[in-house]
């Protein structure tokens, strides 16, 4: 594959800044940052893996003794999962499984919404979703690495409706995330087209150290420095996290290739280089045919790439500050899955320093196994504070929608599943 | 001495200090210096949410008359009055993990009510609005008032406001404004090489005939009637994104075939039938609920829309900061409640409403639940139903009637905001006694005068262009006082500098590269496929990039992905066809003229010898001519210059 910017040789990037081809304003502490080995976020990162159309629980992490798939014994005894799912099932002393999520929405829209937010959509303004919510939390202000990207795993047949979008409402568009459309290509436009970017740039920063000098105000300064920080993103170092490539061939088997694998193998590298929460969204999950059979078919690649992103958070040390979540935006009829089905699902949790190896909650078995929830509902705003607080975040932080109307993080009425957090 | 308060919920502090810097040094204000204090600190508790006992702080007379221990305050005398006792001896803001007021905060209050709580609308009580609002009038003199008016405001505060703009920097932010994109090559050489004295008044005119300025506004007014998230409709969630397009093409025609303000708004606001032969009847979904009209909904767009308040906080309970009452709410939301639809049509005889002119309070309000509320225009008593069933016709009446208080000030004040980046009153849709206007008297004059050149736009825009506020120039040095840059600003004694919004963006690169289906998103087929497509299309993707903050046109909202795509995305390297047409046209036309039309395209204005040089010597290092071309244009629109409105 063409990647022009990473063939630029550490003295060439040298030479870039040290020409002043960013723009205006000069940056000292650029290379410093470039050369140094990145630190840990200040609070924990998150890895939220979103099957959009809304997974089978029955298909995947609550399987019943007469359902479609068999349950099999995982690592830790007396927890089962299908059968189809065996490296996450040799992994589960790190997983907490949360089987009785009920969340009262069943429209595909309202509730990917609902689950992203903790709070029901009205009109009267759009609340920030849980990855912007994350951004607003962490400093990153003249940080060339964004707080907060997502990564389209691509799509299967089943479209679940309108994609959500991490819509950053009144955090302001700085927490808006950055978007991957393919781990495969990495960033977008990361990489300079052309031979000439290094000419290119040092005729635009005379004219544009001119235009500062006559036009010294805000929003001058404000586009040089968004200019200067991509333009130090497409040279530094750190913007090879984008780079899936980089990772040694045997790792990059592990994952699969399949774009699941890769987008997992890409939010590593992400939260390594200081992402604080990367959203992978694989579309396709709404199986109004039955769920056994696509299901069946999503497995290996699913499996491979949780499992083995799991193991390598761990092997490198970084499982206890990073969370990571595999849900939808609901699960789906008991049996067959056709339905949507808000009322009893399940959720899978893995790392984040939580107490794992565990199961919260129950559903119904019975005539209609998997109907009810038997122990412990779990509502969005349960979900939503359970995640904040896991990762370190004040639930009760205040925020200013408009018209001066105070939002709280979460929304009081949430309880979260403490039982579960270390 | 310039006092800078920053305070996020009333922008009229700045503004109120300047009007009275030296007078009133050390003195204390309601609006500008109480009323943040009250709203941030009291109001939870003892506004239109909680009355809690029974003080409600929201007006004047509110705080006059008290609670339930008597008045509030004593005119004149903070140690009587019962508030200050309160919050002196820190009983109030009650309970633990309430953070007591701070001194200043205190001194400020004390002072205010000691001086007999003196208000800056008390003050603004007798405005002169120096032209008597009677009939049409020329708009070079409606101008000048405009600029009388700013003038008395910069003199008291003793600000001395800035020269004019130059020719360039004014045709190009004037095509911009009105046209919303960015002149051509020609279009700028000829203005530039006029020598007309009239040449700016003329070139306004020309803007405004042209349809280009009814797509403008009618966009304009899309993006402020559309939520930041479209509606979508059921379970799938589709986005009527084609029919919010077609409605802003709907207002700009109307506009351009001479309808008035009040005659689009009365078509708007009284359509029915199917969406095929009126595209106006995607407003009522876009501001309804799901995918479906609602009455509440209307009320609340209607009222920030065409009336300049805010009733979302009344529509579960009285507002608690605003004396907005969840009844104003209701009242106004019965005129909308015999109609129904969704994304394709409007049907009337159907709806929230029981009984034509009455609705219930939804259980979802926080308050009266259950309750009846008769229709009722805001602030004009009670509304008697006749005969008919839809009660939207004598609504639209009212609005659109030349005595309606709200309705003519509510546009002036957006087309003030929308040019210079700031409204007369801020919020833009936040019109009430205790957010005065920092320029009374000119928004008095301009809406006067709206009202007798019966609701035309054009006519308002002319007057306000050929001012001299709006040509002032947007440049600033850098060893200048920022304070005193903020000042200017928003007292409008200096053009703020804005970011291109989205639309106008794209039109000024399609113009630029000469090719109207300039296409910035990525290769990435698959991605573009299925309902839950994360890309969309050409220009819906370019929108979510490159959208921006819509109540604060200063602020540079594009961060490391929007620069990306500017700085590599391989179309805006790859050949304009603008230039290759002129190439063709003029295939002599050397370095020099080459450059020099890549300039006027993309700036509006010739470069200077110090740039001349600086292009040449970059295309002299480079092996290919075209490809130095290429990066030129690429250099051009990469420059604050080109992204931002100067």
């Amino acid at each position: 594959m063409q990647r022009p910017h990473l063939k630029l040789k550490r003295r060439d990037l040298l030479k870039l800044s040290a020409a002043g081809l960013v723009s205006g304003v000069s940056v000292p502490w650029f290379e410093l940052l470039a050369g140094t080995a990145v630190g840990k976020p200040p609070k924990k990162s998150c890895i939220l893996l979103w099957m959009d159309g809304g997974p089978s629980q029955q298909h995947t992490f609550d399987p019943k003794p007469k359902g479609e798939f068999s349950p099999k014994p995982t690592s830790v005894p007396g927890i089962h999962i299908v059968e189809h799912l065996p490296q996450l099932a040799a992994l589960m002393e790190d997983l907490v499984l949360v089987r009785s999520m009920t969340t009262e929405i069943n429209g595909h829209y309202d509730a990917k919404y609902f689950l992203h937010t903790g709070y029901k959509r009205t009109t009267a303004f759009e609340h920030p979703s849980i990855g912007c919510i994350a951004s607003s939390q962490v400093s990153g202000a003249g940080d060339e690495m964004p707080a907060f990207v997502t990564i389209d795993a691509g799509y299967d047949r089943n479209d679940g409706g309108r994609l959500y979008r991490n819509v950053p409402g009144y955090l302001g568009p700085h927490n808006a995330p950055l978007l991957v459309n393919d781990p495969n290509e990495g960033l977008e436009n990361l990489a300079p087209t052309g031979s000439d970017v290094e000419a290119r740039l040092k005729l635009l920063a005379r004219s544009e150290n001119r235009f500062a000098r006559q036009f010294a105000t805000p929003v001058v300064s404000a586009k040089q420095a968004a200019f200067d920080r991509a333009v130090r993103l497409m040279t530094s170092r750190r913007s090879r996290a984008f780079d899936v490539d980089e990772e040694p061939a045997s790792l990059r088997q592990a994952y699969g290739k399949h774009k699941f694998g890769r987008s997992c193998l890409l939010a590593r590298r992400l939260i390594e280089a200081g992402v604080s929460f990367v959203e992978v969204v694989h579309r396709g999950w709404d199986d109004h045919a039955g769920a056994a059979k696509p299901i069946a078919y999503r497995s290996p690649w699913m499996d491979a790439g949780m499992a083995t992103l799991i193991s390598d958070l761990k092997v490198r040390g970084m499982l206890d500050d990073t969370l990571v979540i595999w849900m939808g935006e609901f699960g789906r009829t008991p049996g067959d899955g056709n339905g949507h089905f808000s009322k009893a699902w399940s959720t899978m949790w893995a790392g984040g320093g939580l107490k794992t190896g565990q199961v919260i909650g129950k559903t119904s078995e019975g005539k209609n196994p998997g109907a009810e929830i038997a122990e412990r509902p779990v509502s969005s705003p349960d979900f939503i504070a359970t995640l904040c607080l896991a990762l370190g975040m004040d639930i009760q932080t205040e925020f200013k929608a408009p018209g001066n109307r105070p939002v709280l993080m979460v929304d009081k009425v949430a309880k979260p599943i403490t039982e579960m957090l270390g | 001495m310039i006092a800078v308060r920053s305070t996020a919920l009333l922008a009229v502090g700045l503004l109120a200090a300047l009007s009275m810097p030296v007078a009133t040094a050390g003195e204390s204000l309601l609006e500008r210096d109480v009323l943040p204090i009250l709203t941030k600190n009291c109001m939870g508790c003892h506004g239109g949410l909680k009355r809690e006992a029974g003080l409600d702080l929201r007006t004047m007379p509110g705080m006059l008359k008290g609670g339930d221990s008597g008045p509030a305050i004593v005119k004149g005398q903070a140690e009587r009055s019962e508030l200050w006792k309160q919050i002196a001896s820190d009983a109030m803001p009650s309970g633990d993990d309430r953070e007591k007021l701070s001194a200043s905060d205190k001194a400020k209050i004390k002072t205010w009510i000691d001086a007999g709580m003196p208000t800056v609308l008390e003050r603004q009580k007798d405005v002169d609005t120096l032209l008597p609002g009677l009939q049409r009038h020329k708009p070079q003199q409606v101008a000048a008032v405009v600029d009388k008016h700013l003038g008395g405001f910069l003199q008291t505060a003793g600000l001395k406001p800035v020269a004019l703009s130059s020719d360039a920097a004014f045709l190009r932010r004037v095509t911009l404004d009105l046209c919303g994109r960015v002149p051509t090559a020609g279009e700028a050489a000829k203005f530039l090489d006029d020598k007309d004295p009239d040449r700016r008044a003329k070139l306004i005119d020309a803007l405004l005939a042209r349809p280009d300025f009814g797509k403008q506004f009618g966009r304009t007014w899309r993006d402020w009637i559309c939520p930041p998230e479209l509606p979508s409709n059921g379970n799938a969630g589709t986005q009527p994104y084609g029919q919010a397009r077609a409605f802003g093409d709907w207002i700009g025609k109307k506009l351009t075939e001479g309808a008035s303000w009040a005659q689009i708004t009365r078509e708007i606001l009284t359509v029915k039938g199917a969406i095929g032969k009126s595209p106006q009847v995607i407003f009522y979904a876009l501001v309804g609920q799901g995918g479906t009209t609602s009455a509440d909904g209307t009320a609340r767009a209607v009222a920030s829309l065409f009336l300049g308040v805010q009733l979302k906080c009344a529509r579960c309970h009285d507002d608690p900061y605003r004396d907005w009452s969840q009844r104003e709410h209701w009242g106004l939301a019965a005129f909308f409640g015999r109609t129904q639809g969704d994304f394709t049509k409007i049907e009337t005889g159907k709806g929230a409403s029981k009984k034509p002119g009455e609705i219930a309070i939804p259980g979802s309000a926080f308050r009266n639940s259950g309750q009846t509320v008769k229709a009722a225009f805001l602030r004009g008593g009670e509304f008697k139903v006749k005969e008919t069933d839809d009660l939207r016709p004598p609504f639209a009446e009212w609005l659109t009637a030349k005595d309606n208080p709200f309705f003519a000030r509510a546009l002036v004040n957006r087309a003030w905001f929308y040019l210079f980046a700031r409204g007369i009153v801020n919020p833009i849709d936040d019109f009430r006694d205790l957010n005065p206007p920092s320029h009374p008297g000119l928004l008095k004059m301009l809406a006067d005068e709206f009202v007798v050149a019966d609701f035309d736009v054009k006519h308002l825009f002319r007057c306000l262009c050929n001012s001299q506020a709006y040509q002032r120039t947007s440049r600033f040095a850098p060893d200048a006082d920022p304070q005193l840059r903020s000042a200017l600003t928003t007292s409008f004694g200096r053009m703020p500098m804005r970011l291109m919004s989205a639309d106008v963006l794209l039109d000024s690169l399609k113009r630029a590269h000469g090719d109207e289906k300039l296409d910035l998103r990525t290769g990435i087929k698959a991605s573009t496929v299925g309902m839950a497509a994360p890309v969309g299309d050409i220009w819906l993707e370019f929108q979510r990039r490159f959208g921006t903050n819509e109540e604060d046109a200063t602020d540079f909202t594009h961060g490391v992905a929007q620069m990306l795509t500017m700085i590599n995305h391989p179309r805006l390297q790859a050949r304009s066809k603008a230039l290759d047409a002129f190439q063709k046209k003029t295939p002599d036309a050397g370095v020099e003229r080459t450059v020099e039309w890549l300039y006027l395209s993309t700036l509006s204005r010739r470069p200077s010898p110090e740039e001349t040089s600086e292009a040449r010597e970059f295309i002299e290092g480079s092996k290919d001519l075209n490809k130095a071309y290429d990066g030129v244009l690429w250099m051009l629109v990469n420059r604050s210059e080109f992204l931002l409105i100067r």
